[in-house]
């Protein structure tokens, strides 16, 4: 600690002591009472050197403790800054880190692409199943026209039957073979109009159950369109949005790590600064060490001198200058609380 | 990760030193004074020191001429950090086998630079 020159025994380009009063050999009247006042004050050099002691104890104890708290400030800044980092490089262009944000924001388009191809293709389908009900419904219509006809058909051989009847009737006893297969005739086409009549009724039950599917189809495939449009123009408007609040985001924390380095040198001149504390410290132990130097001679000299006396020494004001000057009665110390 | 040691006998000198060091991913091992620093070398080896010059039980002199009579520290920097600042006194430091002289108050950011110049 005590690198700087300057104690009493080795003043750089002095003699061998820098103290102005003689303490040597005999003395002169003047310097007598010079003396003999220094001897007064005899008892207070150690208080003094207890007190500078202290001072320095105190200086370094703070300085330790505020160098403690730049420690941690620091740990955390640090901390921060490598947290902020480690995330804006995973941000980095070109990134392939899938918790990117762009990672995210390019996974979110896929699917959403995935799942507008998905849709298309339903709509696909849903397009060549209306179109297949259409032809079904075109098919069941000239199967009706064909069923119209054979009705027709089958008028006409009523009345070929009927007339046949007439002409075997008029025959006698020779056209009544003929008459027989005349009335079996009218009784097969009757049956069969019947089934063309229940041919023609299931048809146009089908018809009619295509007709209302394919209304129900049309209008899903128009519903979905239009869904798929919504969600395509709100999922495009969010990622947009994603994109630009990543975008403030990375200005943000870009700007957080530059206010930690910021911070990083702020300590560094603060550490700078704090070492005035061990300047301080050795220039109270060269001071200290001189009175100490002084306080033996005048003790050689004098002896213990007289007991010592508060004169000049009123500005013990705190309760540790009380407590080094032996003036301090029982009273409470730093922190303590007393209510009344 | 290199390792340096600290030599002061002021605790808030041990700590700001520390504090830098360690902020430039350095090791660090603190020792008191000169005696204190020998013992602390029996048990381990370090990239460098960094000591004061004036301490109590060994100065920063005495203990560069034990150091660089230690084989496994013929060649290792050695750096006075100092409120000193006389020629003599640098003299007697380079005499002893120092290879740097810092004078207090030491700026953090050119410690570590000197630092990192002097380690190979």
């Amino acid at each position: 600690m005590s690198e700087m020159s300057g104690t009493l025994h080795s003043q750089p380009g002095s003699g061998a002591s820098s103290f102005p009063v003689s303490l040597a050999g005999s003395a002169s009247g003047a310097a007598r009472e010079v003396e003999a006042e220094l001897a007064q004050y005899l008892p207070h050099f150690s208080r003094m050197s207890e007190q500078l002691r202290q001072t320095s104890s105190q200086i370094e104890s703070s300085v330790v403790e505020v160098c403690g708290s730049f420690q941690g400030i620091a740990a955390r800044a640090q901390e921060t800054v490598a947290r902020t980092t480690g995330f804006l490089s995973r941000q980095g262009e070109g990134s392939s880190d899938a918790r990117s944000f762009e990672g995210l924001i390019d996974n979110c388009s896929g699917t959403l692409v995935k799942i507008l191809n998905v849709t298309a293709e339903a709509g696909e389908i849903s397009r060549r199943a209306i179109e297949r009900i259409q032809q079904m419904d075109k098919a069941s219509q000239a199967i009706s026209a064909a069923l119209l006809k054979l009705e027709q058909i089958a008028g006409g051989n009523k009345i070929l039957a009927l007339n046949a009847r007439i002409e075997a009737a008029r025959a006698g006893q020779y056209g009544a073979g003929f008459a027989v297969v005349a009335m079996e005739v009218i009784s097969q086409t009757e049956k069969s109009q019947k089934v063309n009549a229940q041919v023609n009724e299931l048809i146009t039950n089908l018809r009619t159950l295509a007709g209302s599917t394919l209304e129900d189809l049309m209008r899903m495939n128009e519903k979905d369109r239009e869904r798929v449009e919504q969600c395509k123009h709100e999922v495009d408007q969010s990622l947009s949005d994603l994109q630009a609040a990543h975008g403030e985001m990375k200005e943000m924390l870009t700007g957080m790590t530059e206010e930690g380095a910021l911070l990083a040198t702020d300590i560094g001149a603060a550490v700078r600064g704090l070492q005035f504390q061990d300047r301080t410290s050795q220039r109270i132990a060269h001071v200290v060490e001189d009175l100490e130097t002084l306080r033996a001679r005048l003790k050689a000299r004098f002896g213990d001198g007289p007991v010592a006396s508060d004169e000049g020494f009123s500005a013990y004001t705190m309760h540790e200058e009380r407590t080094v000057a032996g003036t301090g009665e029982s009273e409470s110390g730093a922190g303590d609380v007393e209510l009344f | 990760m290199r390792k340096v040691l600290i030599v002061d006998d002021a605790v808030s000198m041990r700590q700001m030193v520390s504090f830098t060091l360690k902020q430039g991913g350095y090791e660090v091992v603190e020792a008191e004074h000169g005696q204190d620093a020998l013992n602390k070398l029996a048990g381990t080896t370090v990239d460098l020191i960094l000591t004061d010059l004036n301490m109590p039980v060994m100065d920063g002199i005495t203990l560069i001429q034990n150091v660089r009579r230690m084989p496994s520290m013929k060649s290792k920097p050695i750096l006075m950090l100092t409120t000193e600042g006389l020629a003599a006194k640098k003299e007697q430091g380079k005499a002893a086998g120092a290879t740097g002289w810092i004078v207090k108050p030491f700026d953090p950011e050119k410690l570590l630079q000197t630092l990192a110049k002097v380690l190979p």
